[in-house]
């Protein structure tokens, strides 16, 4: 990565401006953040300057939210856009009083940090689910009810209107639907659209809709789409996270580890390989990683070690091995 | 930090409360020390943000006040340091301590007015800067992706990226928008209760 210097060439405003940047995009390296340090240690102006840089680019989302309601009702009367959309922040806003969600104050864009799973109501009757670390947007208008989704997971319960049709968008990838229940989640380059009940229509951009029915699951890939079909009991254990819960039922170990700790604050860690290949069965609350380690460790008569920030599984000396 | 919040909140907290009244106290600052050259109105600025990000935010009840009552003290702090100051100075300082209408007088920008704006500033962006910029705020790409999809490199992503950053910072500094829109009434809408 480029190296951002200090020189008496460059105005204090330009340092911040890089700086805003590169914090907001990801983590600073060690050496980075000593660099900023440094800098910043050396003038209060510096500190204004980085503080301002910063707030001025986390602001411009808060616009780009707004804009984006705008559009969804272009020339409705002032006063009942206005009213409607009030009613949506108004329906927003208790769902944040309950669940502390990253709201950005105004209507539209709902964000959930990494352990938080958030149950949205719409003011149509319709729900939605983020699960952890998820952005969407919502868009409603007299025509049409439209979500974004913009980063992870969610799942909709619709309302049925086919007046207004229910329409989620990913990327390229739109899904349709009058009253029914799916999720959707953006993975890596993935689309996944899972259907619990009803049927969803699933159109990328330049390709004919496909109709995607209750118990199936699609997913529009780089590589290509692939569907599936899906048992109830599969569908209920993939979105079982909507009620908060995380369910195993003869995933590996290591597999259950990996999705318990997309959660958790503690990652759970599994040092021995044997124990990573086990099966296992279990259910555990979202974000519990503690639970998750100590059920595991008592089924497989393993032992929790907590060193390194992780929570360490592994096998006790005594244990027979398979 | 005495302080609650967050730093993500203390950020949200002064895009709302401190930047739209930054053009506003600089105008202010600039009709009074005409002639004080030393002064750089960019330096009293950065300051006072510095010196409201130390506080306790959670305690400030009317931020446009403090962040006059702060650029005002850092001016003060200013004269006082050097050695020569005018007469004429003084008695325009002294001005500042008057809370006057202009303090008080504030009209948030409506939303639509906001938007206007981001749109007009992002017209008056290099063409390269311009789509960097949209591809990450309008579509939320990583920097990565953007480097992908314009096929540069991420560094020079980033470097349109805070180029962008710089001019909208630069026009953050005047109220001129604001002075050619009309109010058009949306102000109640927008504003928060006092607490």
């Amino acid at each position: 990565m480029v190296r951002i210097v200090s020189g008496s060439a460059q105005g204090v405003d330009e340092l911040a401006a890089a700086w805003a940047v590169r914090s907001a995009e990801r983590a600073l390296t060690p050496q980075e953040q000593q660099q900023l340090d440094d800098w910043l240690s050396q003038s209060s102006r510096h500190v204004g300057a980085f503080v301002r840089a910063q707030a001025i680019w986390t602001d411009v989302d808060r616009v780009v939210a707004l804009d984006d309601t705008t559009r969804a009702d272009p020339v409705a009367p002032e006063s009942a856009s206005r009213w409607r959309r009030y009613a949506i922040a108004a329906s927003l806003i208790l769902a944040i009083l309950v669940g502390g969600i990253t709201y950005d104050r105004f209507v539209g864009r709902i964000a959930t940090a990494r352990a938080e799973v958030r149950e949205i109501a719409l003011d149509d009757g319709s729900r939605a689910v983020l699960n952890g670390g998820a952005v969407v947007q919502v868009r409603y208008d007299e025509n049409s009810r439209q979500i974004v989704l913009r980063r992870g997971e969610a799942l909709f319960d619709v309302a049925h209107d086919t007046s207004r049709p229910f329409v989620v968008t990913a990327d390229d990838v739109t899904v349709r639907a009058v009253g029914t229940r799916f999720a959707v989640a953006v993975e890596g380059g993935d689309i996944e659209v899972t259907v619990a009940e009803g049927t969803v229509e699933v159109a990328k951009a330049g390709e004919p809709p496909r109709l995607i029915r209750a118990n199936q699951q699609f997913v529009v890939a780089p590589t290509g789409p692939r569907r599936a079909s899906l048992d109830e009991a599969e569908i209920g254990r993939r979105l079982a996270w909507e009620r908060g819960l995380l369910v195993f039922s003869g995933q590996s170990l290591e597999r259950a580890a990996s999705e318990v700790s997309r959660y958790s604050p503690v990652p759970v860690v599994i040092d021995d390989p044997t124990l990573a290949r086990a099966e296992f069965v279990g259910v555990f609350r979202i974000g519990d990683g503690r639970a998750f380690a100590t059920a595991a460790a008592q089924a497989f008569n393993g032992a929790v070690v907590e060193r390194d920030g992780g929570l360490h599984l592994m096998r006790r000396p005594s244990s027979p091995s398979h | 930090m005495p302080c609650r919040m967050d730093h993500g909140s203390r950020l949200r907290w002064f895009a709302r409360e401190v930047l739209p009244h930054e053009a506003d106290v600089r105008r202010w600052l600039a009709v009074r020390l005409r002639g004080l050259d030393s002064c750089d109105l960019d330096e009293v600025v950065q300051e006072a943000y510095a010196r409201l990000w130390s506080a306790d935010l959670d305690r400030i009840l009317n931020p446009r006040a403090y962040l006059f009552v702060t650029a005002r003290h850092i001016v003060g702090e200013h004269l006082r340091r050097s050695r020569i100051v005018s007469i004429e100075l003084m008695a325009d300082l002294e001005e500042l301590n008057i809370v006057d209408d202009e303090v008080n007088a504030h009209r948030r920008l409506s939303g639509q007015q906001e938007i206007a704006r981001l749109h007009r500033i992002v017209k008056e962006l290099p063409p390269k800067c311009r789509q960097a910029f949209q591809l990450k705020k309008f579509e939320e790409l990583s920097q990565r992706e953007i480097a992908a999809r314009m096929g540069v490199a991420e560094s020079t992503v980033e470097k349109h990226l805070a180029k962008a950053l710089r001019f909208i910072s630069d026009k953050m500094k005047s109220a001129e928008d604001e002075a050619e829109v009309p109010s058009v009434g949306t102000n109640r809408l927008w504003k928060r209760a006092r607490r």
